[in-house]
């Protein structure tokens, strides 16, 4: 992927609020007729809706369960789920793995606006970096695990540059992006009101270039879970991606897919969370059409 | 200025950037500020780079990987055009089906590695496992996105026509979503890879990423730069392949049209 | 207030020597609204952002208030034409007010004040916390000129500020830039391409030739000062004035057009 402005990359984020908000609406298609009940049946069609694919699927995985040695079910998972993470392990191993990748994840923000933003206004600087910039994102993230174990060892920092190192090319070429894009206009606008240093950064480049930051970063958010996983599966003795492979190893199968489970829950309400400072951020700019266009 | 002159300028200055890294990788470890055991200089790298290339055994690998990215990905290609066609087309099935997506896309495919690991063990199955998952939402949101930008309009107009339920596929949702499909197609490509690499590296299926594997824990670290260095490069290759083929299907489309540089 | 002597721009680009503005001698009196027109293409807008301090000329001078212009010079507001791009769309129309008032380092009373005031003189003090995307182009414009008004700059800039608005709008705005004139005895320098305008608004009307640019014509417009849609444009001597610039402006085109067809 190269650093692409909001109508290429912005999509998956718009999509996916697109599919869900379509799917509330052809559930609320009988309003116009009025009534109460009428709304309730809308209401129950969009609940049923919303559990019924999820009900089935649940419903098969229960009656093809117990065929297969690898695929316990639901009522073994959900027992293992409970009986293995609200426990000490939740302390041990699941927040500090949420906690590295947080930390790893902030510091790569920090780091790939940081430099996105000079690279990003100087033309010359970028027509020098930008091959440069490529050629680190197209390395596939995971390879540098190898080698920062070589370099800082096995520990908490180790986990954390792995993060940072994957999670910042794709920060800072859509920072570098955003910032090559901003409204001619604008910038003279700025020029003649007198608007620069710190408060031209804050009130124009940082929010000009926020719809392409913010692809930047739910790129980097995906990639660096997949990292936090993946540092925690080599030479580690703890962290959520150990105990997963861990129990994977000892046959412990309902356990395995437990774990498989919160890795999933954990993917998913950080993008929920991710979309949520999503909207608040960049309300203007969905408000403005701009995404649409 | 014109354009010509512009290309070539920035030209210049990219070579400039990259003998720039080059040379600084190769003055750091020289004048000791970091232990060559750690980072060798560029030399070094390129040379062991160019000493791998010459074996066959590279070459098979890296043959290995790219045959699981591209299994892969195709695959999940197909399956996500032919799921998300009918999402899209069968009234109420986006709306039953939306929660189920928007569950299993955030799921990081690593999570599957202990799966595969089971069912697979090290071989190419782990592989295509964790590629496929994750190539799969990639191009299935961007289809489910394509086919909701068909024009009602257009669509009624179809219907009226009589068109059948395959003709109006054909010649108004796909061509209408095409666009969208290319955009998950070269989504999912650089994912792909990633993927396929990781499931080398960490399951040890052959390819690429189990050779990194192997150097680094023989202590070959020239080795390991070295392969760095090309995966890097076949990342490259495969994004500017798949631009490529994304140019060459849509270059009839509007939206690509305009988007070349006047 | 504004003098400009004997201005020049020239794009030079490699293997390319676009010539824009061959010389332009202009002066503006404190307190006079000057209009500027010409042909299409005629470096109208280069003019402006020259004398805005936005691009580096080529030869020639430009002073503000008896300062000579490097950069823009301060108390000076400009209202670009692409009211679209020239609000800060992640702003409400106050803070995109007030931004300009707080880099000035006012407190924020006197801020408040000024805010208040410049949106009520352009009919928006209900719209003060919309976004500017939620209103209509005029709107927008209208905005844009409370954020100069409220800057309190002595020499106002307007580049085409109305052509890209409906033609009952721009009536409207006209004379609220007429009214504000009036009220705050700024120094405007206002570029058109549409000569009505010019003739409406300005005490003189300079004539620019086509590319590369001269001044043609520097017209007193000796009308009365008390002016109103209706009645001003429907007087006899308004209806000469126009004559009078049109064929100033036909004649560039032909001589522009004459020129190009010697070689």
């Amino acid at each position: 992927m190269s650093a692409t402005g909001p109508p290429g990359d912005a999509r998956p984020a718009t999509a996916a609020g697109d599919v869900r908000v379509r799917g509330a609406g052809a559930a609320g298609d009988a309003r116009p007729g009025g009534g109460v009940r009428v709304r309730v049946l809308g209401a129950v069609r969009r609940v049923v809706c919303l559990v019924a694919l999820p009900a089935l699927l649940v419903l098969l995985w229960w009656a093809v369960s117990g065929s297969s040695f690898y695929l316990p079910g639901p009522a073994a998972v959900g027992r293992a789920f409970a009986e293995t993470w609200f426990s000490a392990r939740l302390l041990d191993d699941v927040l500090p793995s949420v906690g590295r990748l947080l930390a790893g994840y902030a510091l790569a923000a920090l780091l790939g606006v940081g430099l996105g933003v000079p690279i990003g206004s100087s033309p010359r600087l970028r027509a020098t970096l930008e091959p440069v910039l490529e050629f680190f994102r197209a390395v596939p993230p995971p390879v540098l695990v190898p080698l920062i174990m070589l370099l800082a060892g096995i520990d908490t920092p180790m986990k954390v540059l792995v993060i940072v190192s994957g999670c910042v090319w794709p920060i800072l070429l859509n920072t570098v992006e955003g910032v090559r894009a901003l409204d001619e206009v604008l910038a003279d606008t700025c020029r003649m009101y007198g608007i620069s240093g710190m408060s031209r950064l804050r009130w124009f480049v940082l929010r000009g270039a926020s719809p392409q930051i913010m692809t930047g970063l739910r790129q980097a958010l995906s990639i660096g879970i997949i990292l936090m996983v993946i540092s925690e599966m080599f030479a580690s003795s703890s962290g959520l991606g150990f105990t997963i492979v861990l129990f994977q190893r000892q046959f412990q199968i309902a356990e395995m897919w437990s774990g498989i489970l919160l890795l999933g829950l954990l993917g998913l309400g950080l993008s929920l969370l991710f979309r949520r400072l999503e909207r608040w951020v960049l309300a203007w700019y969905h408000g403005s059409g701009a995404a649409r266009a | 200025m014109t354009r010509a002159d512009g290309s070539w300028s920035r030209l210049g200055h990219g070579a400039a950037g990259l003998g720039g890294l080059l040379l600084l990788m190769e003055a750091v470890p020289r004048l000791g500020l970091v232990d060559e055991r750690f980072l060798p200089p560029a030399s070094r790298i390129l040379a062991t780079l160019a000493g791998e290339l010459a074996t066959p055994g590279l070459w098979i690998a890296l043959g290995q990987t790219m045959r699981g990215w591209a299994a892969g990905l195709a695959l999940a290609f197909g399956a996500a055009v032919v799921t998300g066609v009918v999402i899209g087309v069968v009234p109420g099935l986006r709306a039953l089906t939306s929660s189920t997506v928007e569950f299993l896309r955030p799921i990081p495919s690593v999570a599957l590695v202990p799966l595969a690991t089971l069912l697979f063990g090290p071989s190419l199955g782990s592989t295509l496992m964790l590629v496929v998952y994750a190539a799969f939402w990639q191009v299935l949101i961007q289809v489910l996105y394509g086919v909701a930008a068909v024009d009602p309009v257009a669509s009624d107009t179809a219907r009226s026509y009589g068109l059948s339920a395959w003709s109006r596929i054909r010649r108004l949702v796909w061509p209408t979503a095409l666009p969208y499909v290319m955009t998950g197609l070269r989504l999912a490509a650089a994912v792909a890879f990633i993927l396929a690499v990781t499931a080398e590296l960490v399951i040890g299926s052959p390819g690429l990423g189990a050779q990194i594997q192997v150097a680094q824990s023989s202590g070959a670290v020239p080795t390991v730069y070295a392969l760095i260095v090309l995966a890097g490069l076949v990342g490259i290759a495969v994004n500017a392949a798949v631009r490529l083929l994304e140019r060459r299907v849509l270059a009839w489309h509007p939206a690509v049209r305009s988007e070349v540089p006047a | 207030m504004l003098e400009i002597h004997d201005l020049r721009k020239v794009y030079d680009g490699r293997g390319r020597h676009v010539e824009a503005i061959a010389s332009v001698t202009l002066s503006v009196a404190a307190g006079e609204l000057v209009c500027v027109v010409g042909p299409s293409g005629c470096g109208k807008t280069t003019l402006l952002r020259a004398v805005a301090g936005l691009l580096p000329v080529s030869g020639g001078e430009v002073a503000v208030d008896g300062r000579r212009v490097t950069g823009p010079p301060p108390g000076t507001a400009v209202v670009f034409q692409e009211y679209g791009r020239s609000l800060f769309p992640w702003m409400t129309v106050r803070q995109n007010v007030e931004l300009p008032l707080k880099e000035k380092g006012l407190p924020a009373g006197r801020r408040r004040a000024l805010v208040a005031g410049s949106l009520d003189a352009v009919g928006l003090a209900d719209a003060a916390d919309a976004h500017p995307w939620q209103l209509s182009g005029g709107m927008q414009q209208r905005v844009a000129i409370a954020r100069a008004v409220a800057y309190e700059p002595k020499v106002l800039l307007m580049d085409e500020p109305f052509a890209a608005v409906d033609a009952q709008t721009r009536a409207d705005l006209e004379d609220l830039i007429l009214r504000l004139w009036r009220d705050l005895g700024m120094t405007v320098l206002f570029v058109t391409h549409d000569i009505d305008e010019a003739v409406y608004l300005g005490q003189r009307v300079v004539v620019l030739s086509a590319s590369p640019t001269t001044v043609m014509e520097d017209l007193k417009i000796d009308l009365p000062a008390a002016r109103d849609q209706l009645t001003t444009r429907s007087l006899p001597r308004f209806g000469e004035l126009r004559g009078h610039v049109y064929r100033q402006i036909q004649r560039a085109r032909a001589h522009h057009d004459d020129a190009r067809g010697t070689p």
